[in-house]
C-alpha cells in the first residue's frame, strides 16, 4: 500500500472505533437535551433546539429518583473503602511471606472468585431476609467490597512487591512495628495500586445492576435498577425522561474512567497479566 | 523468611472472612441445596439427584444452555479478533495513543442497564438509527419479533461492554515485544505479515489465552442483558443459563433446581476453561 492510502485507512478504521466506543453513550447524553419531537424525528435533526426540560420532569415527576442516586454514591464509597482496606492489609501479608498455607488461602480466594454471582444468591437470599438483611445498603456493600477482594488482593500484592523490602529491614531495626511500617510506609508508597483498586470497586458498585435487583426492594435500591425500572414503564411515551435519568447516572463514571484511566490500565495489567 | 504471627492472621481475616461468607459459604449451601428439594418456609428435604434429572430433562434447559454456549462462542471469539486488531492499530500509531485508549475504555465504565437502554434505542425497529443503517443495506432487523436478530443485539451489547478488557490484555502484550525483533526480520526480509505472525502471534499468546480464560467464565454467566432486553422472551427462546437460573429459583421458587442449574453452570464453566487450556499448552509444548 501507497503511503497515503495507509494513512487514510487508519483514519477510517480510528474514527469507526471512536464512534463504536463513544456514540452509544453520546447519543444518551445528546438525547437527553432534546424535546420529545426531536427524539423522535427521523432523520434525527443534527441541530436542535436544546433543552433542561427533560431534567425538570424527572425532578418534578420522579423526586425519588434523587434519593437512589444518594444510595448509590453511599454504599459505592462504603464498598470502596472496605474492599481497599481488605485488599491492603492481605497483599502485604502476601507480597512479604511465603508459605503452603498462605498460597493455599490466595488460591482459594482467586478460585471462589469464578463462581458465578448469580449461582450464591440462592441461598443467600432466604439468609439475608431471615437476617433482616433485605433491602439494607450494607447487604449490597458487603456483597460488592467482597466481589472485587480476590483481585484486587492480587493487584495490591504487586504494587507492594515493587517497594523494596530494605525499607521494611530498616524500620525494623529503627524499632518500628509491622503496623507502623504498614501504616507510613507500605501505605504510601502503594497509593497507586489503591487508587487502582479504589476505582475498579467503585465502578463496579454504581454499576451494578444483578445483586441489586435480587436484594433491594424500595429502601436500598440503586440508580442502575431505577433505570432499568424506568426503562419498562415509561418506554414509548417518555424517553427524554428516562435518557435524562441515564445521563445523571453515566457522566460522573465517564468522568471517573477518562481521569483515573491509566490506574485502571496498571491495575488491569497488573491484576491479570503479571497476576 | 520471617514467620506469620498473630498480626499477619489479623491482617488476613477481613479478606478471607468477606470471601468465606459471601462466596464460599453460599456456594457450598448451594450444593447441599441442590440435593433437596426446598421452597420458601420449607425445610430442606434430601431428594439425591432428582433436581438434577429435572433441570437436565427440561427442554428449555437445554435452550438456555445452548443459547449461552453460543453467545459465549461468538463474543469471546468476535472480541478477540477485534480486541488484537485494534490493539495493533492503536500500537502503531506515532501519537495520540492516550486520548484514542482512553475513548476505547469508555464502555469498560458504563452499566450495563445504559448500555441496553442506549442499543436498544439505536436498534428500535421504528426509529433506531442501526435499524435505519440495516434497512438501506437491505437487511430487516426486529429484534422483538426475531429470535436471531434479538440473540444478535444481545451479543452486540455484550462485546460493545467487555471489548476493552481484551484490548487492554492484548495491547499490553503487543507493546511488551522487543522493536529489535522486528528490525531483526525486516533485515531479514520478511514482510510486515510475515512478522505479525511469527513474532507478534506466539509472543501474545499467553496473553491472549488468559484473556480467552477469563472472558469464557465471565461470559457464560451472562444475565442483565438478556434479562433486560428480552427477558428470555418470546417464549423462552432467548433464555441463557443466567436467566433460567432466576427464573427457575426466583419465579418458581424452586430453589433444589435453581442450585443444581448453578453447579451445572459451574461445572459447564470449568470444562470449557479447562478443555481450552489443555489444548492451548498442548499445542504451545508442541510448537517448542
Amino acid at each position: 500500500m501507497t503511503k497515503p492510502l495507509q494513512l487514510a485507512t487508519k483514519a477510517i478504521l480510528i474514527a469507526l472505533i471512536v464512534v463504536w466506543s463513544v456514540f452509544p453513550v453520546l447519543y444518551i447524553v445528546i438525547n437527553s437535551f432534546k424535546f420529545q419531537r426531536d427524539i423522535f424525528a427521523f432523520p434525527p435533526p443534527v441541530l436542535f433546539t436544546p433543552t433542561l426540560g427533560n431534567y425538570f420532569d424527572l425532578w418534578n415527576n420522579y423526586p425519588d429518583f434523587f434519593g437512589f442516586v444518594g444510595n448509590s454514591v453511599f454504599i459505592s464509597i462504603c464498598a470502596m473503602l472496605l474492599s481497599v482496606f481488605a485488599a491492603a492489609c492481605a497483599g502485604f501479608v502476601y507480597s512479604r511471606y511465603r508459605g503452603k498455607a498462605l498460597s493455599a488461602t490466595a488460591f482459594y480466594l482467586v478460585a471462589i472468585r469464578l463462581l458465578p454471582p448469580l449461582v450464591i444468591t440462592i441461598p443467600l437470599f432466604p439468609w439475608v431476609n431471615q437476617l433482616g438483611l433485605a433491602d439494607t445498603h450494607l447487604i449490597l456493600i458487603l456483597l460488592y467490597a467482597t466481589f472485587w477482594i480476590p483481585l484486587n488482593v492480587l493487584i495490591m500484592k504487586e504494587f507492594i512487591d515493587q517497594i523494596p523490602r530494605d525499607l521494611d529491614e530498616a524500620s525494623i531495626m529503627d524499632g518500628a512495628s509491622e503496623a507502623q511500617i504498614l501504616r507510613h510506609i507500605i501505605a504510601p508508597l502503594a497509593v497507586q495500586g489503591m487508587v487502582a483498586c479504589a476505582v475498579f470497586v467503585f465502578v463496579f458498585s454504581w454499576n451494578e445492576y444483578v445483586y441489586a435487583f435480587i436484594f433491594t426492594i424500595q429502601n436500598a435500591k440503586t440508580t442502575p435498577l431505577v433505570l432499568s425500572e424506568l426503562m419498562d414503564s415509561v418506554t414509548g411515551t417518555n424517553y427524554g425522561v428516562l435518557f435524562a435519568a441515564a445521563t445523571i447516572q453515566l457522566v460522573p463514571i465517564l468522568i471517573v474512567v477518562v481521569l483515573l484511566q491509566r490506574f485502571l490500565v496498571a491495575g488491569l495489567t497488573a491484576g491479570a497479566v503479571k497476576g | 523468611m520471617r514467620r506469620l504471627t498473630f498480626f499477619h492472621l489479623l491482617l488476613l481475616t477481613p479478606s478471607q472472612a468477606l470471601a468465606t461468607i459471601m462466596l464460599a459459604g453460599p456456594a457450598v449451601y448451594v450444593l447441599w441445596l441442590s440435593f433437596t428439594t426446598s421452597s420458601y418456609g420449607l425445610d430442606p428435604q434430601f431428594i439425591g439427584l432428582a433436581n438434577y434429572v429435572t433441570v437436565l430433562t427440561d427442554g428449555h434447559f437445554w435452550t438456555a444452555a445452548w443459547n449461552t454456549f453460543l453467545i459465549v462462542n461468538v463474543v469471546v471469539y468476535a472480541e478477540l479478533l477485534l480486541g488484537f486488531g485494534m490493539a495493533l492499530l492503536v500500537a502503531s500509531l506515532k501519537k495520540g495513543r492516550m486520548i484514542l485508549f482512553a475513548v476505547i475504555l469508555v464502555p469498560y465504565g458504563i452499566s450495563e442497564v445504559v448500555g441496553v437502554l442506549s442499543w436498544r434505542f439505536l436498534a428500535d425497529p421504528n426509529i433506531g438509527l442501526v435499524t435505519h443503517a440495516l434497512g438501506a443495506l437491505g437487511i430487516t432487523f426486529n429484534w422483538p419479533r426475531s429470535v436471531p436478530n434479538a440473540l444478535t443485539l444481545i451479543c452486540t451489547i455484550s462485546i460493545w461492554h467487555q471489548l476493552p478488557f481484551t484490548f487492554v490484555i492484548l495491547y499490553a502484550a503487543i507493546i511488551s515485544v522487543p522493536r529489535e525483533l522486528y528490525e531483526a526480520a525486516r533485515v531479514d526480509g520478511a514482510t510486515p505479515l510475515q512478522a505479525m505472525w511469527t513474532i507478534t502471534i506466539p509472543i501474545i499468546v499467553p496473553a491472549a489465552t488468559l484473556a480467552i480464560v477469563f472472558r469464557y467464565i465471565f461470559a457464560f454467566r451472562i444475565f442483565s442483558e438478556v434479562w433486560l432486553v428480552t427477558k428470555g422472551g418470546p417464549v423462552q427462546l432467548t433464555e441463557v443459563l443466567g436467566t433460567y437460573l432466576y427464573r427457575v429459583g426466583f419465579s418458581f421458587a424452586d430453589f433444589g433446581a435453581a442450585a443444581a442449574t448453578g453447579w451445572l453452570m459451574v461445572i459447564g464453566s470449568l470444562l470449557l476453561t479447562s478443555m481450552y487450556l489443555r489444548s492451548m499448552y498442548r499445542k504451545s509444548f508442541a510448537n517448542d
